[in-house]
């Protein structure tokens, strides 16, 4: 993300609880299309806030006034910020913008340099529009704010939300929509707040400005800044200590070497990078991974568990276990039908207050998967007595919504709940006419789409697993049985009778015929015979669903098809994941690889940043978040845990690597996977798999060779050619253990 | 107050307490501000006003999405929206745009923080009592319908019978 004048390029500065959203041009300013039509989401953002809208400075001297952007000389992004350097009117200015985790905010540093023979007299004006809205309502800025002048600092609240702007320097004016700052407070409309700086610069020496805006939730600011003290702090210790964590962050994860496909080594950091960003600790006690950038940084609970196997595979168990504690936290224990919620249920989206919402038939069902990953990434099972009754609940939340005469599961209606409960309680009514909440929750799925019920499988795979670990076989064997029975009905009832492809859902009895990618999620989770899944994947190919830059949510044959509608025609990336994985999952290790350097090429084209979605029609981005965790996770995974064919389990000290590298892959090489509290090195030919092993006890490595126990700090090799995707006749391996 | 919306207060009292019993009272407290956000910051119950031809109103942002919309239909008193007789501008100051000529190419914008002015053309049964108004909104991008509906007195302006 270094070439930041590139067109378009936007700039991400984050701390674990504030983000600093930027066009590289100069201000906090980002113009996004966004539904179709341009808007600003440039500012600063603390606590999953909207603290401000574009926050921009201007330089006034001798009746000429110029906006920063315009005076751009060059800029790069550093560890921990980003650098512009502005030349105008005989002024050297360099900018540095960073973005602070506490008080969470962002800071602006600008120091003036001139090599003019005579002091030069400047004007820098800070404008600022307070916006104090959670990010969670889109499409709206608060009408009215309480504004309070509090020494040299301003003090902005709307309800419990607060920012503070702050300045070095004392500022010559402070003024509210171009009129003096009243000295008591003020409630009432406010466009915006300028801070005026009349400045001498003079030859030799470096004049130093710095701005702070610090916010969030009120109650909370006011703790932070007993903490750290109300005036602007200078950026360089939070800068050094964001880049410090980082850097160790980066230096704990796994090194792949693909020499064959360097490509696909590239991506691979760039999509790692790319889920860091996301890392966020907001607040009341809050820890996980933002969904995306810009309009959609919060925790959402469906990203959240899309995202943290990919967490697993890069050996941050530890930012995964407070993720999953934070979640259950929420787990709804009774019926509250305003927020959507029913027993067992997690929440759609959690952010500091705490505000949550509950309402989608798909987030719950994602997280026992992610409980057994975790358990057998991190060789722990310390938290699932603390966990099993959370467990418990999501199982019983589903079976509420069992279908008694298929065993299928019932989604829809869930936001109609919502407005049926709020109905009568306001004069103003608001709604978006939604009546379904799948993935694709703008799309009309009732009553049994096909990836709910494999997520509904998956659940009860999971769920069974982990309570025999506790020793809990009575219901872990009804969830056996119940996940057995499901699989069948699936096969039975969503395969087409050309036996080519699955019916995308079932409305009532009624096979809906549009073909969405979702099918594919069936291949992954090995439900589909061999040559069946063979066949879904080369149909998911097919150019109505496989486009150059990624798959369609619709195929372009649907009468339903909009290019431009989000989950009816659009492409997007982590469809493109699912159907790399499917065809890995078959053997297909051509098409799976080729599925991956598509992603691969959409990171290149858009500077390590990894668009949401793009146009159905041609490769544009469209309605979509610059960055969106969907559009990485995915791809990580699927690169352990498909292309290399990694499945590990650190409890019982046993990893099998089935890679499915193309025929032609001659070598690949993976450093530093965690397993447990070890690393493990793998590398890879066509002829042998060299393992090298750093835990305390012995590990018992599984390759197509045979399998072999590797000591601790030792080394071990299988030979032999290992099942791969060279031999498309074999069967489809099946996730989990 | 009517019969249903003591209910309704009842229902949401005893749903406070149920998430007060789970997860506290703060909960309740920042659901309670971002709900009179919304509440406050996109209906004006000021701007509602009876015109010589019908009713206009004002809405200081978006009712719940962004973006740009390729139609838009109001409905009075129970009568089905439709876009005929609507008339648009957003920000206000800017040029009035008819509903009927809004299109996917020809898209009516919408952002945060810019407020909406409408008129509606519409014939209105009795004097001096309450309205319902409908507004239906369709994105070019995401294609559930989104929709605002107020009961309100409208104050009668000049001209207006």
């Amino acid at each position: 993300m270094s070439d930041d004048r590139r067109s378009g390029t936007p700039v991400l500065l984050t701390s674990l609880s504030s983000a600093a959203l930027l066009d590289g041009q100069g201000d906090l300013s980002s113009p996004r299309e966004t539904r179709g039509a341009l808007y600003d989401w440039g500012g600063v953002y603390g606590q999953l806030v909207r603290l401000t809208g574009p926050w921009r400075v201007e330089l006034s001297r001798a009746g000429k006034t110029t906006g920063l952007p315009a005076t751009l000389v060059d800029a790069e992004t550093f560890p921990g910020g980003w650098r512009s350097r502005h030349r105008w009117e005989g002024v050297e200015v360099v900018q540095e913008v960073s973005a602070v985790e506490s008080p969470p905010g962002a800071v602006r540093r600008l120091r003036f340099t001139t090599s003019s023979p005579e002091p030069l007299r400047l004007t820098v004006s800070s404008r600022v529009p307070p916006f104090l809205l959670p990010v969670l309502v889109e499409g709206v800025r608060p009408v009215t704010f309480d504004v309070a002048p509090q020494g040299a600092s301003v003090y902005v609240r709307q309800h419990g939300f607060a920012l503070r702007l702050s300045s070095s320097l004392t500022a010559s004016r402070i003024t509210m929509d171009g009129a003096p700052l009243p000295s008591s407070s003020h409630h009432g409309p406010v466009g915006e707040i300028r801070f005026d700086h009349d400045l001498e610069v003079v030859a030799g020496v470096t004049t130093e400005l710095l701005w702070q805006v610090a916010g969030g939730l009120a109650r909370d600011l006011e703790v932070a800044e007993r903490e750290v003290g109300q005036p602007p702090v200078a950026p360089d210790a939070s800068m050094a200590a964001g880049a410090l964590a980082d850097q160790q962050w980066l230096e704990r994860t796994p090194v792949l070497d693909l020499p064959d496909a360097p490509e696909l080594s590239r991506a691979y950091a760039s999509a790692r990078a790319a889920l860091r960003r996301l890392y966020t600790a907001p607040g009341d006690g809050l820890v996980g991974l933002v969904a995306g950038y810009p309009w959609y940084s919060a925790i959402w609970c469906r990203d959240l568990a899309v995202m943290l196997p990919a967490l697993l595979w890069l050996g941050d168990s530890e930012w995964v276990e407070r993720s999953l504690n934070a979640v259950f936290r929420f787990q709804s224990r009774q019926a509250v039908q305003v927020l959507g919620g029913e027993p067992g249920e997690l929440p759609m989206q959690v952010g500091p207050g705490p505000i949550f919402l509950y309402g989608t038939s798909d987030t719950t069902l994602r997280f026992p998967a992610v409980v057994e990953q975790f358990h057998r990434h991190a060789g722990d099972t310390g938290s699932l007595g603390e966990w099993g009754d959370a467990l418990h609940r999501i199982v019983e939340w589903a079976r509420a919504r069992v279908d008694p005469a298929t065993g299928l599961l019932r989604h829809g209606g869930e936001a109609e709940g919502i407005e049926m409960a709020t109905a009568a309680l306001s004069r103003v009514r608001y709604g978006i006419d939604s009546p379904d909440t799948t993935i694709w929750d703008s799309a009309d799925r009732r009553d049994h789409g096909v990836d709910v019920q494999v997520l509904w499988c998956g659940t009860l795979r999971a769920t069974d697993r982990l309570l025999r670990e506790v020793g809990d076989t009575a219901r872990a064997s009804r969830c056996r049985g119940e996940a057995d029975a499901l699989e069948g009905t699936i096969a039975r009832l969503y395969l087409r009778p050309d036996g080519h492809y699955l019916y995308d859902t079932l409305r009532g009895a009624t096979p809906v015929e549009q073909v969405r990618p979702n099918a594919l999620r069936a291949v992954s989770a090995g439900i589909l015979d061999h040559a069946t899944g063979m066949r879904v994947v080369e149909r998911a190919a097919d150019p109505d669903l496989t486009t150059a830059w990624g798959v369609r949510t619709l195929s372009s044959d649907d009468p339903g098809y909009d290019p431009m509608a989000y989950h009816a025609g659009q492409v997007w990336t982590i469809a493109t994941a699912w159907a790399a994985d499917a065809a890995l999952s078959v053997g297909r290790a051509d098409l799976g690889v080729e599925y991956l350097r598509t992603i691969g090429r959409r990171y290149e084209a858009e500077g390590g940043f990894a668009n949401e979605c793009y146009r159905g029609d041609r490769p544009e981005p469209f309605n979509s978040c610059y960055l969106l965790g969907f559009s990485v996770a995915p791809f990580l995974c699927v690169l352990f845990e498909r292309l290399w064919g990694i499945t590990l389990d650190a409890l019982s000290g046993r990893v099998t690597v089935r890679p499915c590298f193309p025929a032609s892959w001659t070598r690949a090489r993976i450093d530093r996977l965690r397993v447990g509290a070890g690393h493990l090195s793998i590398d890879w030919s066509p002829e042998r798999l060299s393992i090298r092993w750093s835990g305390t006890r012995p590990i018992t490595v599984v390759g197509a060779g045979g399998e072999m126990v590797v000591q601790p700090g030792g080394t071990g090799e299988l030979r032999g050619r290992p099942a791969g995707g060279q031999d498309a006749g074999t069967e489809p391996s099946r996730p989990a253990v | 107050m009517p019969r249903h919306r003591v209910e309704a207060l009842v229902q949401l009292l005893r749903q406070g307490l149920a998430i007060e019993g789970q997860f506290g009272l703060h909960p309740i407290e920042a659901l309670v501000w971002v709900a009179l956000t919304v509440e406050e910051s996109v209906y004006r119950p000021e701007s509602f006003v009876q015109t010589p031809t019908g009713v206009a109103f004002t809405l200081a942002n978006p009712p719940l999405r962004a973006g740009a919309f390729s139609a838009l239909r109001v409905g009075v008193d129970g009568r089905a929206p439709v876009p005929e007789g609507v008339r648009v501008r957003s920000p206000p100051g800017g040029a009035w745009r008819e509903a009927s000529g809004l299109s996917r190419s020809q898209p009516l914008e919408l952002r945060p923080g810019e407020p909406i002015d409408f008129e509606v053309e519409t014939a209105l049964e009795g004097r001096g009592r309450p309205r319902t108004v409908r507004l239906e909104l369709q994105s070019v991008a995401i294609p559930p319908l989104v929709w605002l509906e107020f009961t309100d007195s409208p104050r009668p302006v000049a001209g207006a019978p």
